[in-house]
């Protein structure tokens, strides 16, 4: 091997890789935002008494969770615009795309923890008094987000690997700019190495932190 | 707008191709990542910690970093590096290899686990060698309990394939976003193609969750 490095072309380019990651850490969350609240929601449709509900709950997630994220997102930024007359910024696009995607996934991750919501603790709730909605927003929703909360990060942290794929579709994220910066410096392993190491500095502690709280768990539990 | 899904009758040939390259591929690197999965699986758990060291830092790299990242560096850098060609189905293979070694292992090692330490003892009581005692005692119990998680991740890796189009292998997804840029017909030729991913991944999750709730717990293991 016969190949030498130069870091410095990489470095001395830093802030549009900055920016990139800025806007991947932009899609990232707000992707979770949505994953996040829209998630819950979607379980409990899924788990709903009406097939109305049901159904289309159902659709939704199985449709999502069953076909690759690259052909959601260029569906969704081909497709959209055409059938809805819709035109928004592409970081939007980007977002609504990651954010339904991650819907889907938070929505197995709320609905298997809600069924593992023992059945007594609803009859008590029942029992004191309190209507639906309450039991849901008291008793239902903290022992589930409790519980699902390691999954809720691991998807949330997939989410932030899957944004990479925005890049196909021109929306300059991290790997975009990587993308560009090797093209224009003709350092490839240089620049790729470094992007690279960018996501994985952020997805590490997070892992991390998923075993961490998967062990004390597992500690409370036995 | 009007929808003309008859546009696609044209193109069956070529969609089914990629479709097949598609399977292909994801079939090699099941078999192959599988393989790699249960050994880097084994050496998580073993006592040398250089081992534990070089295969935790390759699960934790692959499983922290975009699959699309992975590819582009394999197919742009490797042949740098190597010094020769590789072809974009090579690179595919290779990529998609490493990243379902990562996943898998963590499924096996999740596995291994969860075979109790008395076996390990009755092996040693029975003075097996240590190579009987892996592929005798802890492999077949380790897959037979990995089997659904195995599945998911198989699930994963054939979705994870679409994004060999972007090195320009021509996959389904890559076949479809031609066809789609050439009829300037996308609603209806990405649909068609989503549906096709769909009615194959679908019914794998389904038997996920079959094997989970009945043959499992009928082998009670």
């Amino acid at each position: 091997m016969n190949y030498s490095f130069d870091f410095q072309s990489v470095t001395r380019n830093f802030g549009p890789l900055l920016d990139g990651l800025v806007v991947t850490l932009q899609l990232t969350a707000a992707a979770n935002l949505i994953g996040l609240t829209l998630g819950f929601v979607v379980a409990l449709m899924v788990m709903s008494r009406w097939a109305v509900v049901r159904w289309p709950a159902t659709m939704f997630v199985e449709f999502f969770r069953c076909t690759p994220a690259l052909v959601q997102i260029v569906w969704f930024f081909y497709c959209v615009p055409m059938l809805f007359n819709v035109f928004l910024g592409s970081v939007t696009m980007g977002i609504l795309a990651l954010g339904m995607n991650l819907t889907a996934f938070n929505a197995e991750a709320y609905r298997a923890s809600i069924q593992a919501v023992p059945r007594e603790q609803i009859d008590a709730g029942i029992a004191l008094g309190l209507n639906p909605l309450q039991r849901i927003l008291y008793i239902v929703l903290p022992n589930a987000f409790r519980a699902s909360v390691p999954v809720l990060l691991t998807n949330g942290i997939g989410i932030f690997q899957q944004s990479a794929l925005v890049a196909i579709v021109a929306v300059q994220d991290l790997m975009y700019q990587g993308k560009t910066l090797a093209t224009q410096t003709y350092r490839p392993i240089e620049t790729f190495t470094i992007v690279a190491l960018i996501y994985f500095a952020v997805s590490f502690p997070v892992g991390q932190l998923v075993g961490y709280l998967e062990r004390r768990r597992a500690g409370l539990a036995g | 707008m009007a929808l003309d899904f008859s546009v696609l009758l044209r193109f069956q040939d070529a969609l089914l191709k990629g479709l097949l390259t598609t399977l292909e591929l994801t079939l090699i690197c099941i078999v192959l990542g599988c393989a790699i999965g249960f050994f880097v699986g084994l050496a998580r758990t073993s006592d040398n910690r250089i081992l534990r060291g070089v295969s935790g830092f390759y699960v934790e790299f692959f499983r922290g970093t975009p699959v699309l990242i992975q590819l582009f560096w394999i197919f742009f850098c490797l042949p740098l590096l190597l010094g020769t060609e590789l072809s974009n189905f090579t690179s595919a293979v290779i990529a998609l290899t490493l990243y379902m070694g990562a996943i898998t292992s963590e499924t096996f090692r999740a596995s291994l686990r969860s075979i109790g330490r008395e076996q390990y003892d009755a092996c040693v009581a029975l003075g097996l060698p240590r190579w009987t005692q892996t592929t005798s005692v802890v492999l077949p119990q380790a897959v037979l309990r990995a089997i659904p998680t195995l599945l998911s991740n198989c699930i994963s890796l054939f979705k994870e394939s679409a994004l060999v189009s972007a090195v320009g292998m021509a996959d389904l997804m890559f076949v479809g976003s031609n066809i789609s840029n050439n009829t300037a017909r996308p609603v209806e030729v990405l649909t068609v193609v989503a549906l096709i991913y769909f009615v194959i991944a679908f019914p794998l999750t389904r038997a996920v969750t079959f094997i989970e709730q009945r043959i499992l717990t009928k082998l009670a293991v």
